[in-house]
């Protein structure tokens, strides 16, 4: 690696100052799993890296007024672990649980997944179907971000040179909603997703309808996109395998899959319609489930 | 140069290192711990991995700074002088390695496992060595040891007949 230095940042206001001192010559380090393999091969590394590993405001996952708050430092081991997302959000422990393998996972960040913003993340569709949002900041102020308009394409993001993101929060509302991830790779550890789907839905327990259905596909777009006109056409539609094909169907018709040296176009796109599908089926047998434990 | 200073398998060590040194290379060019390998350096082959305050770790992915007041475990860590660790004796018996280029890093990610979950199911090891590249030996013989291991727990040391001339000071 060519020389940089390193400053550790104790705390988000240190890393932000930092940010603002240095702007574009300045990268933060927390996992590392990307950073550190990327100035590897870099021509130009930073000036400065600050390293936010240890900044303990950054770290936690917790439920607040807003809904549950995962900090900027949970890594994919933390989500995996933690008890409040195995309770609201399993979904997210199976995405995560697909990142990399152990070691990787213990060090890298459901954040950095989001910041790194290849189409192919693994963290970012179950998010963006459960309408999270990310916290970003400057030295100045703060803003808030649906996570849909964060990614703008293939490793980049609305983050400014001198902004961090501080937390990812999944808004109360949804809390508990039924949620499925799920992914298709060419091997079952360490792959990259050649199509990962993330659907979430309420059914409403009178009619057996889909209520708000979200969905989002990853690997297909040149960022993880929500598949809108099939959440649009499965609005109040009743929680069928009919209508669920129906909807990937739409959804594969929505998503613009490139052919690569993993897989063609086609094979994409007949790799969403039944993911889709499958994984609406699975929200709402999740949907079903709940239901029979709060009437026991 | 940043001056740092950890716990690496149970000696505390002070250095001075340039702020781009990885731990890998940290622990390989200046302690001389050799065991952890540099395989891929970007986390894909698990040969480099070591365990850092309880967790498996790709060594290639962490800054030396960044293990700045931590315990660091190598495979150097595991043996005394007069026995291997048990899991370094049923990956012995089990003739689970041929090369050896990946048994550190195997061998870590199985600790850092069995430390955790004491009776793992097959499908958690397969997942705990996921990111351990091994090429030439195959997983199979890995995970019958690991097994072993965990069923020989408390014993002390692994309970299989030893074939002649495996015992090693």
């Amino acid at each position: 690696m060519k020389a940089f230095d390193v400053v550790v940042a104790k705390d988000a206001n240190e890393a932000l100052a930092l940010l603002a001192a240095h702007g574009a010559r300045a990268k933060l380090l927390a996992g590392g799993t990307d950073l550190l393999v990327d100035l590897k091969s870099a021509a130009q590394v930073p000036d400065v890296v600050v390293d936010i590993s240890r900044a303990t405001d950054l770290a936690g996952i917790e439920l607040t007024e807003h809904g549950l708050r995962i900090g900027a430092l949970a890594t994919h081991t933390a989500v995996m672990r933690s008890p409040l997302i195995q309770e609201y959000f399993p979904a997210l422990v199976d995405a995560s649980h697909t990142v990399g393998a152990v070691q990787t996972r213990n060090l890298g960040t459901l954040a950095g997944n989001l910041i790194t913003c290849v189409p192919s993340m693994d963290g970012g569709p179950p998010l963006l179907a459960l309408e999270a949002i990310v916290t970003l900041a400057l030295s100045a102020g703060r803003r808030e971000v649906p996570l849909g308009e964060f990614f703008v394409g293939p490793r980049k993001t609305v983050l400014k040179p001198d902004e961090m993101l501080l937390d990812i929060v999944i808004p109360r509302k949804n809390l508990g909603k039924p949620t499925a991830f799920l992914k298709f790779g060419l091997r079952k550890g360490q792959a990259l997703a050649l199509v990962n789907v993330a659907a979430s839905a309420w059914i409403d327990p009178k009619r057996q309808v889909f209520v708000e259905p979200r969905i989002a596909l990853g690997a297909v777009a040149p960022t993880v996109i929500r598949a809108r006109q099939a959440e649009a056409w499965l609005e109040g539609r009743p929680a069928t395998p009919e209508s669920m094909a129906e909807a990937g169907r739409i959804a594969a018709g929505e998503a613009k899959p490139i052919s690569d040296f993993r897989a063609s176009a086609g094979y994409r796109r007949d790799l969403i319609q039944v993911l889709t599908a499958r994984a609406l089926a699975q929200a709402a047998a999740q949907a079903a489930s709940k239901r029979k434990e709060t009437s026991r | 140069m940043s001056s740092i200073s950890m716990r690496v398998n149970g000696e505390m060590r002070t250095a001075t290192v340039a702020p781009e040194t990885t731990l890998l290379r940290f622990l390989r060019e200046q302690l001389n711990l050799t065991g952890a390998k540099l395989g891929c350096d970007v986390g894909d082959c698990g040969a480099c991995t070591v365990i850092v305050d309880g967790m498996a770790v790709n060594a290639c992915l962490m800054l030396a700074d960044q293990a700045d007041g931590r315990d660091v475990l190598t495979i150097e860590g595991l043996a005394t002088r007069d026995q291997l660790h048990p899991l370094q004796q049923a990956f012995e018996i089990h003739a689970a390695l041929q090369c050896g280029f990946c048994g550190p890093g195997v061998i870590m990610s199985a600790k850092a496992l069995l430390d955790e979950t004491p009776d793992p199911t097959v499908q958690e090891i397969n997942d705990a060595l996921a990111g351990n590249l091994c090429r030439c030996t195959g997983y199979t013989k890995m995970v019958a040891a690991i097994q072993d291991v965990a069923r020989s727990r408390g014993a002390g040391t692994v309970k299989l007949p030893a074939p002649g001339n495996s015992g090693r000071a």
